[in-house]
């Protein structure tokens, strides 16, 4: 099954893992919870996957565009 | 018998394109789970309701007539569910059912019936390009744009489904149609990657080059996605559901479903009292709406902001929203011109508008600066400003600076909040940073004391003060409030008819 490394799409601070390598999500479903603009946004699985390597950890500071998981598809 | 030989005759011939191409070609498609062109047009037409134009048709090449059944386009009209449609199903199994002189005029025939008598169009896809040797040379490409039409006025729906590689003319068809849905494993792109390789020394995988998820999540050329055939041909249908036959007609009312609005009182749980915390917006539209009839268009692409067709009480409506749960709902430039593109649909096509505002505003910063920030809120405001049919703007939570405007707010012929509006031209909380420049961490009693009194003017009563809300509602009164809205403004002289200012828009965005 192919890999998919999964991006930040909005710079923030690291607030909250959600899914633990394993984790089988469905598409929209959380993998990590962003602090940006004074909100808890979601970072969400791009498609039904599972979770291979989380890439960051609670408290990293992130920008557009960095890659916080890995999953396969 | 009379005429037995014009008849013996008009059966071999008949039966020779009713057979389309090759035998191996045709078993490899079945063994694929892929239908044909023909199985095609029987999915989605009544039984018995096509009306073939051009079976005997072929290539113009005499040394080509034989190798070319229909030349390759099965064209004609039927019905879908008793409404009258033109239909052009590609028959990849002659020469890929590749753009020539005979092919291509016989979708303009479907096109000009359709356009002339008011009825939409359905585009069954594939194209393997221009067609060779046919386009070669200065008369081949000349004559291709004698031939070739690349405006759709949105005099009638056309509807169009990727089925397979389409590249070329195909993929322009699709591309200049109001809805696209592709078939997952189909490819829409300008060239194959056997002209790519050649011509720019890039081997890229099709997929990769004009797949499912570069359509669906990158660029948005597609509106919607199926597994089969089956599914694709499905999604024309439904879509047609929401549409008028043309666009001088209303789209068709529909019964309410039992159980519509059941949702409504459970609004208040959908929606966090906090604005630190984020929902999806669709658990909102599928309790306002009539029961199953939410339709998103390009579900994967932008995900920001919500666009679909919906049911109000039997009536078709367009809805836009933001969604808190990607991005905290802060629209960006892609967000822009899907919006911008969905306003021009609805507004070519009678279908009223109305936006539901849970947004920061617009997703500003250096990435968005470079994607054309300004000139993206200025169109998908421009298209706003000069849709004709009824709107209606409803902030839910937050709604703050230019993206309340784009939203609605102010532009639509009635604004309304919910009681849980919180409209300003920044979050207080920025706000606070900005013009005090006092930080949370640096002074956090008088930075709390401050974001309390900046507060207290972003209410939705302080919009509806000054009568800029029309009106403040519990948010488990939205079915109702949108429904007796949508009724007064449908009842305006013109018969609700848009006045099609945006018609001509360009469909690629």
């Amino acid at each position: 099954m192919p890999i998919q490394i999964v991006k930040t799409e909005i710079t923030g601070k690291v607030w909250k893992i959600e899914a633990v390598p394993g984790a089988a999500l469905s598409e929209d479903q959380p993998i990590l919870i962003l602090e940006s603009m004074k909100m808890e946004i979601p970072v969400p699985a791009p498609l039904d996957c599972t979770v291979v390597e989380i890439l960051v950890a609670e408290g990293d500071s992130v920008t557009e565009g960095d890659p916080v998981a890995r999953i396969e598809i | 018998m009379p005429f037995d030989k014009d008849l013996a005759e008009f059966d071999r011939r008949k039966a020779l394109a009713l057979a389309m191409g090759s035998p191996k070609r045709l078993a490899e498609r079945k063994a694929a789970g892929i239908l044909n062109a023909r199985e095609r047009v029987a999915k989605l037409l009544d039984a018995e309701s096509f009306h073939e134009a051009g079976l005997f048709a072929s290539s113009i090449r005499p040394e080509m007539r034989d190798k070319s059944p229909s030349d390759g386009m099965i064209c004609g009209f039927g019905k879908i569910g008793g409404r009258l449609v033109g239909v052009n199903s590609a028959d990849f199994t002659v020469l890929g059912s590749s753009s020539a002189e005979v092919h291509g005029k016989k979708q303009g025939h479907v096109r000009a019936l359709a356009t002339k008598n008011g009825f939409p169009i359905v585009n069954l896809m594939e194209c393997a390009g221009g067609r060779i040797p046919d386009i070669m040379g200065a008369g081949g490409i000349g004559m291709s744009g004698e031939r070739a039409v690349y405006r759709n006025p949105r005099t009638v729906p056309w509807i169009s489904a990727v089925l397979g590689l389409t590249y070329g003319g195909g993929a322009f068809t699709c591309i200049n149609s109001d809805f696209v849905v592709m078939r997952k494993g189909a490819v829409l792109a300008v060239s194959s990657q056997m002209v790519t390789s050649v011509a720019i020394g890039e081997e890229e995988d099709p997929q990769a080059l004009g797949g499912w998820r570069h359509h669906s999540e990158l660029t948005g050329l597609i509106d919607a996605l199926a597994e089969t055939d089956e599914e694709a041909i499905e999604a024309c249908q439904k879509f047609l559901s929401y549409m008028p036959d043309h666009a001088g007609a209303l789209p068709p009312c529909a019964p309410v479903p039992a159980g519509s609005g059941e949702g409504a009182a459970k609004l208040l749980d959908l929606v966090p009292e906090s604005r630190a915390k984020v929902y999806d917006v669709r658990s909102v539209m599928k309790a306002v709406f009539d029961k199953d009839s939410v339709f998103p268009l390009k579900e994967r692409f932008a995900k920001v902001a919500v666009t679909a067709l919906a049911r109000l009480g039997g009536r078709v409506v367009g809805v836009v929203a933001s969604n808190p749960m990607f991005k905290g709902g802060a629209l960006d430039p892609d967000a822009c011109d899907k919006i911008a593109s969905f306003i021009v649909l609805c507004d070519s096509y009678n279908i009223p508008l109305i936006f539901l505002a849970d947004t920061p505003g617009f997703l500003v910063g250096a990435e968005s600066e470079k994607k054309r920030l300004p000139a993206k809120i200025m169109t998908f405001m421009s298209a706003l400003e000069q849709a004709t049919v009824p709107k209606i703007a409803l902030v839910l939570r937050k709604s703050y600076g230019q993206a309340y405007l784009n939203m609605g707010g102010g532009k639509a012929d009635v604004t309304a909040s919910w009681f849980s509006g919180d409209i300003s031209f920044m979050d207080p909380a920025v706000a606070v940073n900005v013009v005090f420049a006092v930080k949370q961490d640096q002074d956090p009693e008088r930075f709390a004391s401050l974001v309390k009194q900046v507060s207290e003017g972003t209410t939705a009563y302080e919009l509806a003060a000054p009568f800029l809300a029309h009106s403040v509602i519990d948010p488990r009164e939205t079915r109702a409030y949108l429904t007796a809205m949508l009724e007064i403004l449908a009842r305006r002289p013109s018969g609700a008819l848009s006045e099609r200012r945006l018609a001509n828009w360009p469909h690629g965005f």
